[in-house]
């Protein structure tokens, strides 16, 4: 029908600038907004159903047609109604060069770039001013964020110093759209970040789940306080769960990197652009409000990043145009195929990336576990505990997820003890405990020194638990 | 000539039909709307420069058709997924395609933020007044009246009047140009089409945020043929919708300012960062560990006073003071509500090598700027500390229970003579290092410089304040 319709309109069409239309009937879904468009009735409701869709296109009569154009701009469907330059199956002559998917190449990725920066003295900043620091130093220039304390100094500092170097800070309407925010950087191949606190965190959920599923980089400084609810601003370590277990929706993870030092703020922070990038992943710095709000001393790396850009940006470039960001699998299979290329990078990323520091733990016989600033508390513990002859050690997770368990398991054959000292209700045990179990080892004696509420495990409060695990009988002595 | 993609191949993987024809149910509004993005896009010139973001709803799929970078967004979010996008790569064309379910209710937040900053992103509103994607829910755009799966009796009073947003949109200082605008007849479409390709070009000349709202046809869940959809909108809708241009101050708005590629150079990025390259002296022989009292392997100080009295920075300095000498040391506030008005503490702990609890719960040496502090603070003080306290706010204070020594500062006094009572944190300061021997005065005054270093004005005001402070405990 349309092979026979199609002679005369090219005939016309090339004697005129303006083209007539014709009707590709598996490509016309019948709806019939052409025939009210066409004030010359030139198209009818058809009677023949396509056999290809299962509707009835439209037949077209252009025997009064004056190349008007007003049935295309009433056609809904990109190739329903043509003009005329078309070939009888549809496939336009090109006129400019057009992009099919799979016929364009794969842009190059830029790869980061390293510079040196110049030698100096230590700063004397807190922690979470040395987390922002971090972020820039590793090349972010872009900040979305929404106030909450005690995480709000981060976000004023990136307000102030952005702008000297010609990035952007934008305080989102909430920390819903600053994560969304995120992702639409993140998407474009940029570095950014956003500092949060415990129930900002619990709203950025969703877009990390996203972030996951659609496989964006970017930072998020989560400062942990006392919950739940509205609970309080002091310092916590009550968000263990959500980040390494609860990143919204889905089969979800990303790397969880807890600093107990202002230090490590920095360190980590830089670190997790690196990782964030590395594995196409959002990466969680996590700390607790008093790590964050410590001033302490932070000592500047020698090199800073120049990020380049990735080939899968959706960069707003020629070379990027082909890139889709979306975390849509519509098909089970495609989904499930999908799902097992993110666990098979869960599991490159369990192997490669565990981190922790063990403080003399070679010879120990009871090791205490905790991270963020009651580990500092714990190795002071540690080293009164052994002036008193217990033979302790500490073992501090860098990496929550993942758990380094290659690292805990040659400590735990000798110690058989663990005392895990934490500011909730065992997020961090239940995270050791999974990894044990996976592991296949065998579960030691474990006791746990919680504090919760905004108070954290005092160095006194853990020299006492663990006498009185390291030595019970002394202790029934005294009870 | 147009930005769709020659073949479809997301759509389904493009084998068939599907590699042609949209997923969109026959007439339905949204086609094209996207016909018109895709050919404002071509005209225009700036394909390669395109993003499209594809929202929650019916156009969820906008990424099969429209060749140009895509991003998916979450249902709601695709104003903020928009606004990152462009700060990220200020030259692409960022455009947010979103429908009313998405935009108008779950997203009211994201897009009246992106509006009222105004920075140069286009926003396609397809106001159809239903959930399409669901199955016909109500819409914040749902009519009075209109029967829908979650309104079977019609919209109700208890259900809200619509939500009119290009109007709530047009009031807002962000925006240069807000229309709205249908797809009913030939008329309209070209107007829609217009006002699509213009909202694109005032992007394209860097003027500023656009917003089109389209009224378009949901043929399915109107239960009505696709002709009978185009009388509806425009014999129901348009009376709550009016249509027309609502705001346009394209013409006199002043572009936005070129936008700056990020800065990366290493000299600028430790300059911004406060990297001093210059050595600090040091004035310590060796760590002060038996200058009073029993010392473990760190020294722990509380400063405590009403906020304003400065016990953060001198806290601070402390630190600072430490750092220098090569020690570690730590500072942590107190923060918050709680440091608002009332008292306002710090800890500070210094270390030989490394400082393990920064928490202060037995200071060696207290600094008490005020009666409650000292009340609150002082027995906490470990056996053979000090206490120092402003004398000229606290001239008589109960006897201490435990052996401590206390010191008396009269800060507020010698300030005030000194014209300038803020100081008294540095007179205090210098009677904590006269009256502990902490470290040389050289110590403190080379941190207060530091601490000083954009205020030089004041530098000569603490120096005298630091000793007057430090002369008055000499001797004692
Ligand atoms: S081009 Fe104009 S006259 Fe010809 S069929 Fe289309 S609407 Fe009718
Ligand atoms: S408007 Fe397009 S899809 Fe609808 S009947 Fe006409 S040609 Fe077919
Ligand atoms: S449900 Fe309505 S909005 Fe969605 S595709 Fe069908 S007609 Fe269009």
């Amino acid at each position: 029908m349309v092979a026979n319709a199609l002679q005369p309109i090219v005939r016309m069409a090339a004697t005129a600038d303006r083209t007539k239309p014709i009707v590709v009937p598996d490509y016309c879904k019948g709806c019939g907004r052409c025939i009210d468009a066409c004030e010359h009735h030139c198209i009818e409701p058809g009677r023949d159903i396509d056999p290809a869709t299962g509707l009835v296109p439209v037949r077209i009569h252009l025997e009064h047609c004056t190349a008007c154009g007003l049935c295309f701009d009433a056609c809904p469907e990109p190739y329903g109604l043509r003009p005329a330059f078309f070939d009888a199956e549809g496939s336009e002559r090109p006129r400019v060069a057009r992009h099919d998917l799979a016929g364009t190449p794969t842009p190059e990725p830029i790869p980061d770039a390293v510079a040196a920066l110049p030698p100096g003295q230590p700063l004397v900043i807190k922690g979470v001013y040395a987390s922002a620091v971090g972020a820039i130093l590793a090349g972010c220039r872009h900040f979305f964020g929404y106030p909450i304390t005690p995480s709000t100094e981060g976000a004023e500092l990136m307000a102030r110093l952005l702008p000297h170097l010609d990035g952007q800070f934008v305080q989102a309407v909430s920390e819903v759209a600053a994560i969304n925010m995120m992702y639409g950087a993140g998407a474009a191949g940029v570095r950014a970040t956003t500092f949060t606190s415990s129930p900002g965190f619990s709203l950025m959920l969703e877009g990390l789940s996203y972030m996951v599923g659609a496989t964006v980089p970017g930072v998020v400084v989560n400062v942990m306080r006392g919950g739940p609810g509205l609970g309080n601003i002091a310092p916590g370590q009550s968000d263990i769960k959500l980040a390494c277990r609860g990143l919204g929706h889905g089969d979800t993870h990303a790397i969880v990197l807890a600093p107990s030092t202002p230090q490590e703020m920095l360190d980590l922070t830089m670190l997790a652009f690196d990782l964030s990038f590395k594995y196409r992943n959002p990466v969680i710095v996590l700390a607790d409000g008093y790590v964050a709000q410590m001033t302490g001393r932070v000592t500047l790396p020698r090199t800073m990043v120049r990020p380049g850009v990735p080939a899968w940006a959706v960069a707003g470039d020629e070379a990027h145009r082909r890139n889709l960001i979306t975390s849509i699998y519509l098909s089970e299979t495609e989904l499930e195929a999908r799902n097992e290329r993110l666990f098979a990078k869960y599991a490159r990323i369990t192997d490669a990336e565990p981190r922790a520091d063990l403080f003399q733990c070679d010879d120990a016989e009871l090791l205490i576990v905790a991270c963020n600033t009651p580990a500092r508390m714990a190795k002071g513990a540690v080293r009164t505990l052994r002036a008193q002859g217990v033979k302790a050690g500490l073992f501090r997770p860098l990496t929550l997820w993942p758990f380094p368990i290659c690292a805990l398991a040659p400590v735990l054959s000798r110690a058989r003890r663990v005392v895990v000292v934490e500011a909730s209700d065992g997020q961090l045990e239940d995270e050791m405990r999974l990894a044990i179990s996976r592991a296949d080892l065998a579960t030691p004696s474990i006791t746990s020194v919680n504090r919760y509420g905004g108070v954290l495990p005092s160095h006194d409060e853990i020299v006492s638990r663990v006498i009185g695990v390291a030595r019970p009988h002394a202790l029934g002595a005294t009870a | 000539m147009s930005a769709f993609y020659e073949r479809f191949d997301r759509h389904d993987g493009g084998e068939g039909v599907k590699g042609r024809s949209t997923h969109y149910c026959p007439g339905c509004g949204h086609g094209l709307a996207h016909k018109y993005l895709a050919e404002a896009v071509e005209s225009l010139g700036v394909q390669n420069r395109t993003v499209a973001i594809s929202p929650v709803g019916c156009a969820v799929f906008l990424y099969y058709y429209i060749d140009a970078g895509n991003v998916q967004a979450a249902h709601g979010r695709a104003s903020a997924v928009a606004l990152g996008q462009k700060l990220a790569r200020p030259d692409s064309i960022v455009v947010s395609y979103q429908g009313d379910g998405d935009l108008a209710s779950i997203g009211l937040a994201e897009i009246l933020q992106a509006a009222q900053l105004g920075i140069p992103i286009t926003v396609i509103f397809v106001n159809n007044a239903i959930y399409g994607m669901t199955g016909g829910q109500m819409a914040p755009t749902t009519l009075m009246g209109q029967r829908t799966a979650t309104s079977p009796e019609g919209r109700g009073r208890l259900m809200g009047e619509p939500l009119r947003m290009a109007e709530l949109i047009a009031q807002l200082d962000g925006p240069v140009y807000v229309e709205r605008v249908a797809l009913y007849d030939n008329k309209q479409r070209v107007k829609a089409r217009r006002a699509i390709t213009k909202g694109i070009r005032l992007q394209v000349e860097n003027r500023g945020f656009a917003f089109v709202e389209v009224l378009s046809e949901c043929p399915l869940h109107l239960g009505l043929t696709p002709a009978d959809a185009e009388r509806w909108i425009k014999e129901k809708m348009l009376p709550v919708f009016p249509l027309g241009v609502k705001k346009d101050v394209s013409a006199s708005r002043d572009v936005w300012p070129a936008w700056k590629a990020p800065n990366m150079d290493p000299a600028a990025v430790h300059a911004v960062v406060g990297g001093a390259t210059d050595r600090v002296p040091r004035f310590c022989t060796r760590f002060p560990r038996e200058l009073w009292g029993p010392v473990d392997d760190d020294i722990a100080l509380k400063l405590a006073g009403a906020g304003g009295d400065g016990a953060q920075t001198a806290a601070m300095i402390v630190a600072r003071a430490a750092i220098n000498e090569g020690f570690d040391a730590t500072h942590i506030p107190s923060y918050g509500p709680e440091s608002r008005g009332g008292t306002s503490y710090a800890d500070v702990r210094i270390a030989e090598d490394e400082v393990l609890s920064p928490a202060a719960p037995r200071p060696n040496i207290l600094l008490a700027f005020n009666a409650p502090s000292l009340a609150k603070f002082e027995p906490l003080v470990a056996d053979g500390g000090i206490a120092i306290y402003d004398s000229t706010v606290v001239p008589d204070p109960p006897r201490p229970a435990d052996a401590i020594h206390r010191v008396p500062v009269a800060a507020t006094a010698i300030a005030q003579e000194l014209g300038r009572v803020t100081v008294k944190n540095t007179v205090a300061l210098g009677a904590l290092a006269a009256a502990t021997r902490l470290f040389p005065a050289e110590t403190f005054l080379t941190a207060i410089r530091q601490a000083l270093g954009d205020k030089p004005a004041l530098l000569e005001l603490n120096e005298r304040a630091f000793r007057l402070g430090a002369a008055s405990v000499c001797g004692r």
